[in-house]
């Protein structure tokens, strides 16, 4: 394995790279000097990158600084305190995060990064592959005012964002870079260019009226605003983003970012090899006079994007603005939902253009429809060991499988408490939207109301509806699970981490804000959870139980670890097993506490669990909880050094 | 299978959370790029599909360009029905990324099966080799299947080279062409901790899988 990434050193030379690398190169490339965000799928590994360079190469830590902040909003208005120094600011989000961060950002637009420039990179996600739902937050670049770029490639990412902040640098305005999941972790092509140097330190020139966007200056800066998307929108055509690829049909097509690569897969597929594309590079704003000229001379023109029509609709005010006769169609064959695919492209555009699709797609499809009903779901799940999982099995329990009882969950590894078998959670909103929503159930229903957050999460925005929790006393029992990770989006090394290593703890917030009811468990330790949830579900006002385990996964490998290192050292170490003998065939283990790591098959001709001793992590909650007492315990070499999980 | 430096390879990896399934789809590029070959795309999962859940990438490469750009690769997702290869990890993983298949497709197998919640928790049924293997044949004559699980654990005492020994069963299908054994040993030692294990992992993979496709 190489010490140092050379694609994040070279000067010169072609890489394969993923398109969030390609983004995080681009930024070395345009001289970086700040880059703060909260984690998010698809834009996660942005700050992963920047973390692995400035440990592989620590003399970059003299210009880049790189935060994982508390939340979208602060990591947003901490880029432009950053830019307002003078440096070049990066603000990786997805697509949800940037609701969170639109406070601060729609402020900072009016205000403009200068004398720095602030990129923002908004990782959308059509087909929710790694998202509670899949808005279209293209309508923010229209709303607030960023200038947005959509890569297709790597390549593009790449030089998209270098563009970007010279751009946001030159028109004082806050740029954005409009990534997809496809986009973001597709690996292709990039040709390096000499990484520069950023900015070391800047000062911050007072200038009452740019930076208080408030009456009287909250107009102008609005008048400001617009002079700037004006003066960008006149100069697009010099930029070179966009391109056309010419053909000679009459029926033309506008599209961009990942569609681009499927339309033109799929235009080859049906020999639709005259057909004029305009590919945009910039979807936000758009030049009246390139767009003009494209559809004047088509008799349609064929608008292809995912999610709601964004560009349809621009473009259709441009052409009625200008008097333009070309039928404009988009949506009117597309979906507005969902992820698009060369496939689903094809089929619509061989309706367009009345041409049969290719009979071995139709083929594929049909006979996969044939026998899908065979194949067994697979649906994301808690892994074995799971703190969370054994909560929800006490709270199953302790409820009577939720009798007369509301679960309100929330975003964390928790949020897939609604799939089978568990299916412990009713609803879902957002980032601490779960215990909000319990604040406001709890007076208009008489149900038990029981709402989720995790300790990330907590620091996020879990802390204000506490507080209101507390200051109403609200009729909820919320369970915080303290796991000491962001463990959903891959036990970053962010804020948390160093909170905890300075002694944070949420049992401390908790009673110096007033908690009422509060109890610390352990969820290894079932019988005792079931005993406290029923306790608080007895008591009226505010219950809150934290769950103090560390997640599964981060405790399996440390554990491993000292296991191997002592091991090295020549010493044995006390091995735990959990095995089944006499098993009943309740199911108690495998459907209530649906541990992965627990399976039917059949010993000697009789149905029994079994235990999967390659994926048990030794939580040894399902020995706790066995109703037949069929899972047993054993040690072996017991005189040995025992390595437990170790404490949070 | 003859192909012509122009056309367009395209392999769909499917497998489970954990296997290796990214780490095979790197492996791949990375050596097609030592092969200097001219586009590159690939597309993978990162994030929710994590947990436990089932996870695909596509990777695709086209040794020499077309003059003509709208004749090239341009997307890193594979057209439904265009798949010339299929590796798999987990058996019923092919079934559900069948759609990417047809008569061209060659499927190699890891036998080894990772039941998900719902099938340990006997809510669902599982289906057997027996019936993945005959609905795969639908597509085409090219199955493989082979035990990747058994003979890592055989071989180096864990689990961790499954995806370099089907690795191997792939490149003895020839649907990976224009790159060659020594491009990916080159990658595995510039980007693998363990190269020498996965060195020969993949020659493990290939001798076996050229065995079960002399004989089927």
């Amino acid at each position: 394995m190489p010490n140092k990434d050379n694609r994040f050193i070279n000067q010169e030379g072609k890489v394969l790279m993923l398109g969030n690398e390609a983004v995080v190169r681009g930024c070395l490339e345009a001289g970086i000097g700040y880059v703060a965000q909260y984690p998010g799928t698809p834009t996660s590994d942005i700050g992963e990158t920047f973390q692995k360079i400035l440990r592989e190469q620590p003399d970059l830590r003299e210009y880049l600084v790189h935060h994982w902040a508390i939340n979208e909003a602060v990591a947003s208005s901490e880029c432009a305190g950053a830019a307002w120094t003078g440096c070049r600011a990066l603000n990786p989000m997805k697509h949800v995060g940037l609701n969170v961060a639109s406070d601060a950002l729609s402020v900072i637009a009016l205000n403009g990064p200068n004398p720095g420039a602030m990129v923002i990179v908004v990782g959308a996600d059509p087909g929710s592959l790694g998202s509670h739902q899949e808005q279209n937050e293209r309508f923010y670049t229209w709303m607030l005012h960023f200038p947005c770029f959509e890569p297709h490639t790597p390549q593009e990412c790449k030089d998209f964002t270098k563009l970007a902040f010279e751009l946001s640098e030159k028109y004082d305005t806050v740029f954005e870079i409009r990534t997809s999941t496809r986009s973001a972790h597709s690996r292709g092509f990039v040709e390096l260019e000499p990484i520069k140097k950023g900015k070391v330190k800047g000062q911050f020139e007072r200038n009452i009226p740019k930076y208080n966007s408030l009456p009287p200056y909250a107009i102008n800066n609005h008048i400001r605003l617009y002079e700037r998307i004006e003066k960008i929108r006149e100069n697009i055509p010099e930029l070179g983003i966009n391109r056309i690829i010419s053909g000679s049909n009459k029926i033309g097509i506008i599209t961009s970012g990942m569609p681009f690569g499927y339309t033109m897969e799929a235009l080859n597929q049906l020999n639709l090899n005259d057909v004029p594309v305009l590919k945009l590079g910039m979807i936000y704003p758009l030049n009246y006079g390139e767009i003009t000229n494209f559809i004047k001379n088509l008799d349609t023109v064929v608008i292809i994007e995912e999610l709601e029509p964004f560009l349809e609709v621009k473009i259709g005010e441009i052409a009625q603005k200008e008097g333009i006769q070309t039928k404009i169609i988009g949506k009117k064959y597309f979906p507005k939902h969902n992820e698009f695919s060369t496939g689903l492209i094809a089929t619509n555009l061989a309706k367009i253009f009345d041409k049969t699709p290719r009979i071995e797609m139709n083929n594929a499809i049909e006979y996969f429809n044939s026998y899908k009903e065979i194949i067994p779901s697979r649906f994301p799940t808690f892994c074995a060991g799971c703190p969370e999982r054994a909560t929800l099995y006490a709270i199953l329990k302790a409820t009577n499988h939720l009798e007369n009882t509301v679960v309100c969950g929330d975003i964390g590894c928790f949020v897939m408490s609604f799939f089978p078998p568990q299916e412990s959670s009713d609803l879902i909103i957002c980032m601490s939207g779960g215990l909000s929503a319990a604040i406001g159930m709890s007076t208009k229903t008489d149900q038990k109301v029981v709402a989720f957050i995790g300790d990330s999460t907590f620091l996020h925005t879990g802390m204000a509806p506490l507080a209101e929790a507390v200051g109403y006393n609200s009729n909820v029992l919320l369970f915080i699970f303290e796991n000491s990770w962001t463990a959903m989006t891959g036990h970053q090394d962010d804020v948390l981490r160093f909170l905890i290593n300075q002694g944070f703890s949420i049992e401390k917030i908790c009673k110096s804000i007033g908690v009422p009811w509060l109890h610390v468990e352990d969820s290894y330790n079932p019988k005792h959870l079931i005993s406290s949830i029923e306790e608080a579900l007895e008591e009226k006002g505010l219950k809150v139980i934290i769950i103090r385990r560390e997640c599964a996964l981060q405790a399996h490998r440390w554990r491993m670890q000292q296991i191997r290192k002592i091991e090295v050292e020549g010493k044995k170490v006390q091995r735990t097993y959990y095995h089944i003998t006499g098993c009943q065939m309740c199911y108690e283990c495998a459907r209530i506490l649906s541990c992965p790591a627990i399976r039917k098959t059949e010993e000697d001709g009789y149905e029994t669990m079994k235990i999967d001793d390659d994926r048990c992590v030794r939580c040894g909650v399902c020995y706790e909880i066995c109703p037949n007492t069929a899972i047993h315990k054993s040690i072996i070499d017991a005189l040995e050094v025992e390595v437990p999980f170790r404490e949070i | 299978m003859k192909f012509s430096e122009t056309d367009i390879i395209n392999t769909v990896i499917a497998g489970t959370a954990g296997q290796g399934v990214i780490t095979l789809k790197r492996l791949i590029e990375f050596a097609a790029q030592k092969a200097n070959v001219d586009i590159i795309l690939g597309s993978e999962m990162h994030g929710l599909a994590q947990r436990e859940g089932a996870i695909t990438s596509h990777t695709r490469y086209q040794k020499k360009a077309f003059n003509d750009p709208r004749k090239n690769l341009q997307s890193p997702l594979i057209c439904y029905g265009d798949a010339d290869l299929f590796i798999c990890l987990e058996p019923v993983e092919t079934l559900r990324r069948g759609v990417f298949a047809s008569h061209k497709t060659s499927f190699v197998i890891n036998k080894r099966t990772i039941p998900g919640v719902m099938i340990t928790a006997d809510l669902e049924e599982y289906p057997s080799l027996e019936k993945i293997k005959e609905i795969l044949h639908g597509y085409s004559e090219q199955v493989y299947m082979m035990n990747a699980t058994e003979l890592s654990l055989n071989h180096f005492n864990q689990n961790q080279q499954v995806n370099l020994i089907m690795l191997g069963f792939a490149i003895a299908t020839g649907k990976l062409p224009f790159i060659e054994l020594e491009h990916y040993e080159e990658v595995i030692k510039e980007w693998l901790r363990n190269p020498d294990y996965n060195i020969k992992a993949l020659h493990i993979g290939l001798e076996e899988g050229q065995k079960i496709i002399k004989n089927s």
